[in-house]
Order: C-alpha cells, then structure tokens, then sequence
C-alpha cells in the first residue's frame, strides 16, 4: 500500500499544471483537485474487498451510478488518504439509504448539506477531531471524506449548480460536515446504538440538512429553561414548509452532561423536545405559515384555532442526538434535517447487504 | 511515461444515444381528450385547471382528465404514464417551480412523448437550465416547453388564472402542428 516516494523534491509547476487541468475538466468544486493516478486510485481499491465496477448508488432520474473505482477517484482528489475510504462507503452508503438523496434533494432549491456522523473506534485509528471545532476545519479526516461525498455528487453523478443542481442560496459549508462524535464525554449511548449497532462498532451515519443553528446557553442551573430554549429554534417559523420539520440536535458535553445529571435519558430529552416543540397556529398565520396547518386536512374542515400548539416533532427518529465538540462553553447546535433520517448507520468496512 | 490523470466522472453515455421520439400532433384540439398532470406544487392544481378549462371553452376540447403526481421530484411512474397515455390525446403538466420538479416534468414529459401523446411542459422561467439539461440527458435536446414568470407559488387566485391565460398559446403551439 505505502509507495516509496521519490527523493527528489516534487515539481511545483508539474503539480500546478495538473491542478489547472482538473479545473479545465470541470471536475472542481472551486478548491484545488489532487489528481488522480492509477497507482493512488489503486491504493485506495486495496482497503476494500468490493469489486471497483460494483455499482453503491444511483440517481435514477438522471441516469448515473456511482461504483466502488469513482468513489475511489473522486476520494482520491478530496484529498483523503487511501486508508480513509471504507468511511467514504459507509458514508456514501448511509446517504444514499435517505430518501431525500436519492429523490431529487441534491437537485433542490434547498442545497442541502450532508451531515455525516463516525462513530466507534474508527475516530481514534484514523485521526478524526472528536473534540472542539467539531464542526470546523483543521482536520484532514473530517473535511476530505465530507469533500469526497460533494465530489462524487458533481461528477459521478452529474450535478452541477446552475445546471440539474438549482440551489437558491445553499448551505454554508456544504460538503464540509463530518462530525466525529465525543463519544468519550457523552453520557449517553453513541448515535450508531440508536441505530441498533453493538457499541464499539465502527460506522457511519448520514442525513441531508438545510443548516445548523446555535444554542448559546451557558447560565442557568436549570435543566427545563436549557430544553425550553432549545425547543424554541427547534419550533422556530422560518424553517416550516411541512407539518412536522425534524432536526438533529448536536449537544455539547456540558449541554449533555447536564441534562445526564438531571436524570434525563436521551430519550427523556427528545420526548421533553417533542413535546414543547411548536407555535400556535395564531403564530403561523401571521407569519404567513398558516397553510402548513392545512396538510393532510379536508377543505371543508373547520379552521385550526389560533391558540392550538402546533408541535413540529412526533417521534425520536426525527430528532436524533449527538454529542461532540469541545467540553468548554455551553454551546450546542440545531441541525434541520432535509426530510426525514434514514436512521440506519452503516459499519465500517462491512460489504454491504 | 507518466501517468494519466484519472477521470473522476465515468461519463458519458450521452453519445450514441438514440434520439427519444416525438409524437405526431393533431391539426387542432378540437374534440381531444386532455389529460392534466399536476405536480402538487403550490397553486399548480388551480394553474391547470384554468389552461384545461380554457382549452375546453376556446380550442373545442372534449374532456379532462386529471392525475395529481405522487413525487414531485421524481419522474412519474411508468403504470401512471402509461395509463395517461391511454386516456388521453394530449398531456399538459406542471408547473416545474423548482430544481426536482422541473427537471422531473421534462423527463415526464419526455416519456409521453415516446408513447407518443404530444405534451407541454410549463416550467417557470427560473428553470429553464434544469429542464433542457433532463431533456437532453433523457435524448430530447432541444425539448420544446412553455414558460411563465417566477414565481406561482405565492400568486392570488386571479393571477393565476392570469397566468394560466398568458401561457395558452403557447401550450395549444406545443400540443399540435404549429410546434413544428
């Protein structure tokens, strides 16, 4: 697998020159492309036992596949190193299984963004940051898989801003999120057990989001005014569009910590948000979300009375909790979920189904 | 001998494609059987029903027909196409309003026409990218299709009906020989 490097020094303008001829090809997400060789591209088919023409995604409409030999091309030009690629497949595999993915969501007005959660003892082997700046820059792991997915989606499957992508603003940081979850200062079970994995098993799960807001709580003993805080983004206007808007909530430790040491399960912790989740429908009118109440309701059905609370949460499935990040302020995210998750995570380096 | 850089696409097999068929058109619309497939987008169903009723009232249509998409992002199945197909002269369908469901009525409408029932496509002018970029992937480039102003979504009822009478020419053009 390792290669011997050549004693002489690389030459800078052969590089530049290859990087300017992936530019030409069109293949860029706008950053330099490390291109890709047969040897590189080799070392990366050697970490898994799948055939290169094995086909692991699809986008019917527009008549594309993704094989195990692109997935490999394309993580090579991410920048991943080959030993990285098993997560590329899990990743791509746990995308793929969303229903939004595979539905036309990277071809939507939304642009949305994957979020991409590692767990098991897979972080530590290949040098994920499982800590502060969880959903930051800085770590090779973390921001080339993220990248290898946006490639594989410009290029194996065709989709392209301006083109068959038409996303009216996008997300900030699109093909950039890979959180490696703190799996060390959780209190609770990792994401992957929610998924009905063994814990300590290496996998990878994968939702479609349309963005991440902050939750800045760091002064209150109190848990219930914590949670009451959350559930006003998480029942936030803006986002609604649908009867029920699911999110992921990526908690700090001390957001966690202290909701563990109130008693609270994770499960006591998306019941409390499910339920206190919401506007009044009086709300939703005057933001001009009055028709969201409408769904699913005949045309001749009395109006929803303007003082009904209208919860945008139903069940844990569409409010699934991670915990990473550093465990030094009280900062937490609201993540919106594109859809609904899958809630499968796919192991690491398993063939599969 | 240095190495190649690899072709990180797989592409393509966009050459050597057989070109998708289109459909013979009537003359005119007298007496034809319209079949209207709506994408479920916001004011779609009423944009529809106004250009059916139009075409009833000012180009002799016979009947309507009519099928509410069951994704709008996706193109439609096979069994409901087919069905259509059979029910109907000619499709109109829309309105494409957004990235999936634009590119998906021009595949849609695509599939029509290769079983051979003449079909206008009305997108917004927002996605007209999208909609020739799925037509040419499914071998129609150069698909015709009717356009109206973005957006329709947030349209009051009298707009729409504006909007469905500004778009008539162009649909009745696309459904017979005047298109060619």
């Amino acid at each position: 697998m390792t290669q011997e490097a050549p004693f002489k020094a690389p030459d800078p303008d052969e590089a530049q020159r290859a990087i300017e001829y992936c530019y030409e090809q069109g293949w860029s997400d706008g950053l330099p492309l490390i291109p890709a060789s047969k040897p590189l591209v080799d070392a990366f088919l050697a970490t898994t036992s799948r055939e290169p023409d094995e086909i692991i995604g699809s986008l019917e409409q527009v008549g594309r596949d993704c094989t195990v030999y692109l997935a490999a091309v394309n993580a090579a030009m991410a920048g991943c190193k080959p030993e990285y690629f098993p997560v590329v497949l899990a990743a791509f595999d746990a995308l793929m299984r969303e229903r939004a993915a595979r539905g036309g969501g990277f071809q939507s007005t939304s642009g949305p963004a994957p979020l991409i959660v590692v767990n098991g003892p897979i972080r530590h082997e290949l040098e994920f940051n499982t800590t502060g700046g969880a959903f930051g820059d800085g770590f090779r792991p973390n921001a080339t898989i993220a990248r290898a997915i946006g490639l594989i989606v410009r290029n194996a499957f065709g989709i392209r801003q301006h083109v068959l992508g038409q996303a009216t603003q996008g997300v900030p940081g699109r093909w950039s999120i890979c959180v490696a979850e703190n799996e060390e200062e959780s209190p609770w079970e990792p994401l992957a057990a929610n998924a009905g994995l063994a814990e300590g098993v290496s996998a990878v799960s994968a939702t479609l989001t349309r963005t991440c807001e902050f939750i800045d709580n760091r002064a209150t003993p109190v848990t219930e005014e914590v949670l009451r805080d959350f559930a006003d983004t998480i029942g936030r206007l803006g986002p609604q569009i649908f009867p029920q808007t699911p999110v992921a909530l990526v908690l700090c430790p001390e957001h966690a910590q202290q909701f563990a040491g109130a008693g609270y399960s994770k499960a006591d912790v998306q019941s409390w948000l499910i339920e206190h989740s919401g506007r009044t429908a009086g709300e939703m009118r005057r933001a001009g979300k009055g028709h969201v109440l409408n769904f699913g309701r005949s045309a001749d059905a009395d109006p929803v009375p303007d003082d009904d609370f209208h919860r945008v949460l139903s069940q844990p499935t569409q409010i699934p909790v991670i915990v990473a990040g550093a465990k030094n302020a009280g900062i937490s995210m609201v993540v919106r979920i594109f859809g609904e998750w899958s809630g499968v995570a796919t192991p690491v380096g398993e063939k599969i189904k | 001998m240095p190495n190649a850089i690899l072709d990180p696409t797989g592409a393509t097999k966009t050459t050597g494609k057989a070109a998708a068929p289109r459909a013979a058109r009537p003359s005119s619309l007298k007496g034809a059987r319209v079949g209207l497939l709506i994408n479920t987008k916001q004011n779609a169903a009423p944009f529809l029903h106004e250009v059916g009723r139009l075409l009833v009232e000012n180009y002799g249509v016979a009947s309507l027909t009519e099928r509410t998409k069951k994704n709008f992002a996706m193109p439609e199945a096979d069994e409901v196409i087919k069905e259509m197909a059979a029910a109907a002269d000619v499709i109109v369908t829309g309105v494409g309003d957004c990235g999936s469901c634009s590119a998906a009525a021009a595949a849609d409408g695509v599939v029509f026409e290769a079983a051979g029932v003449p079909t206008a496509v009305i997108v917004t002018e927002s996605f007209r990218a999208t909609t020739e970029a799925m037509a040419e992937l499914r071998g129609a480039p150069g698909f015709p299709y009717a356009t109206t102003a973005h957006p329709v979504a947030v349209l009051t009822e009298d707009k729409v009906k504006e909007r469905a009478a500004g778009v008539l020419a162009d649909v009745v053009a696309l459904l017979t020989e005047k298109d060619a």
